[in-house]
């Protein structure tokens, strides 16, 4: 493999005692889906939640790019290309979907005194017109004004994901896409991964449903108990005896 | 205009300056117990500056506002990043300890306060509601208010979107301080007298009153609430001694009936006050 993008080294994480994440190495190629899977507390969230700097670890390193970004907080990571959506959508309710939006590309923006600019002027007028563009491409142009707590579960996460490809990640990091989504949704989760694949983008997903993770990931890592299991491509890590074990305790 | 038509648009004018101040901090999500803190310093520095070196009220203010945000900076600074119950312990012990140093402080004349001020102006007053307005309505159309919009809604996901939320709250309780203080200068050249006594817990509560009975939701809401609570007690002085019970049991009934404050939208994603200790965030591990 090409030097990754994105490398996790010898992660450790203990949370009351309890060890979460157990030297854990993950190392992901650019412009790949990488899926990360595992039963119930296989640390896969912890995981996700130390690349994009929420747990600091107690040791190990998180290197972007070939940068260290160990030490860095979860919004020093957004503009260096590091982004995520949650278990539980987190969407601030109270605004309006397209300023859920115009709030992912604040790292962006303009900065100092010119962020007092109203938001229609000059280089804002630009972003304001892309994130018009991104609202119809996820179906939501016809909510833009509503409050985003009064969307249906199915929109809340495509107006996550939104909020999050507003930011213009290289790495963009799913936590369970998938869940709660209805089956037509789901179905069309899967081609717009793919599309931003094909795009350029890195995405580690961490998902339960298996079709789901077998029809976009390259490349899967298996976890559990916070250690690593297994790695490789969907079709050969899904299949194999361990993992079956693991994962289903059969 | 009669003397008391000027002092009531006076009165008014300060106390609309003080909730707009701290409806800034307040954008963020960020309350604090102790913003007497900021109007005691902008208060006391202004009128040292006209009183002891004869500086023009307008440059005094100036310089009232920038001592008030350099306080409210390092205290925003210091105590921004902890939860709310934090918050308000640290800025309500801030103002008494200013309190305190006020009162055992000579130059200013201690406790028995201290005098020598000429009064302010309606055009003075009316003018800096304006400004404070203008800064207001270009806030809420901007990018920086949405970060504060942001930051009061959800910081988890504020983060997640690359928001520096330390640096833009401290900033804005900074703001909130600054216009503060300018409104302590107001008020302390509109009373020509100022004690320590007028800067303790029961004017901190009284300009979260303003806020919270209009809504936390828009600026109007607390200039609304600053208005309806300055003219109450005006114009219904009849009440006499019952007029704080029934002021009580209004506010009762309004976070009954109308939690979001007079002006602010219900529903889901409606804008409340806040749990001053937040609920445990459970962390997951799958």
């Amino acid at each position: 493999m090409a030097e990754p993008l994105l490398r996790v080294s010898a992660v450790t994480k203990h949370f009351q005692g309890v060890e979460a994440l157990g030297a854990v190495d993950l190392e992901v190629a650019g412009g790949s889906v990488h899926g990360v899977v595992g039963p119930n507390g296989a640390g896969k969230t912890t995981l996700l939640n130390v690349v994009s700097g929420y747990v600091p670890p107690d040791e190990g390193r998180v290197v972007l790019g070939g940068r260290d970004v160990t030490r860095l907080t979860p919004q020093r990571r957004v503009p260096l290309g590091i982004v995520r959506t949650f278990q539980n959508i987190r969407l601030f309710g109270g605004l309006t979907v397209l300023e859920n939006v115009l709030l992912g590309q604040h790292s962006r923006a303009v900065t100092g005194a010119r962020s007092l600019w109203p938001l229609r002027t000059g280089g804002d007028r630009r972003l304001r017109a892309e994130a018009e563009r991104s609202l119809e491409l996820f179906g939501l142009t016809d909510y833009r004004g509503r409050r985003a707590a009064e969307l249906p579960y199915g929109l809340q996460k495509q107006l996550e994901m939104a909020r999050a490809l507003a930011a213009r990640p290289k790495v963009l990091l799913l936590d369970e896409p998938a869940s709660g989504m209805t089956a037509e949704d789901r179905r069309s989760l899967v081609p717009r991964i793919r599309e931003l694949r094909d795009e350029g983008l890195t995405v580690v997903v961490v998902e339960h449903d298996m079709d789901v993770i077998s029809n976009i990931c390259d490349h899967v890592t298996v976890l559990n108990f916070g250690r690593r299991l297994t790695d490789g491509p969907p079709g050969q890590v899904l299949a194999s005896d361990e993992v079956r074990t693991a994962y289903l305790g059969t | 205009m009669s003397s008391f038509n000027e002092a009531v648009i006076l009165t008014v004018g300060i106390n609309v300056l003080l909730a707009l101040g701290y409806w800034i901090a307040v954008s963020t999500g960020k309350y604090s117990f102790g913003h007497t803190a900021f109007m005691a310093i902008g208060a006391y520095t202004a009128s040292i500056l006209t009183v002891n070196f004869s500086w023009p009220l307008p440059v005094a203010m100036v310089a009232a506002g920038v001592t008030a945000a350099v306080a409210g900076g390092l205290i925003g600074w210091m105590a921004l990043r902890l939860s709310l119950l934090y918050l308000a312990i640290i800025t309500f012990v801030f103002s008494q300890l200013v309190n305190l140093l006020i009162s055992q402080w000579d130059y200013v004349g201690g406790a028995s306060g201290m005098l020598g001020m000429t009064g302010t102006t309606v055009p003075l007053v009316v003018g800096c509601v304006l400004l404070a307005v203008g800064y207001l309505v270009l806030l809420s159309r901007s990018r920086l208010g949405l970060a504060h919009k942001a930051i009061r809604e959800d910081e988890r996901a504020a983060m997640a979107s690359g928001l520096r939320i330390t640096r833009i709250a401290v900033g804005a309780f900074a703001t909130s301080a600054a216009v503060t203080g300018v409104a302590g200068a107001l008020s302390a050249h509109q009373l020509m007298v100022i004690t320590p006594e007028l800067f303790g817990p029961h004017q901190a509560l009284l300009i979260i009153l303003y806020c919270v009975l209009g809504g936390v939701e828009y600026f109007w809401g607390a200039a609304i609430g600053a208005i309806a609570l300055s003219l109450l007690p005006i114009y219904f002085d009849w009440l006499n001694e019952w007029y704080e019970i029934v002021y009580g049991l209004l506010f009762v009934a309004l976070m009954i009936v109308r939690p979001q404050g007079l002006i602010g939208r219900g529903g889901a994603g409606g804008v409340r006050l806040p749990r001053l200790i937040p609920r445990r965030e459970r962390e997951s591990v799958g």
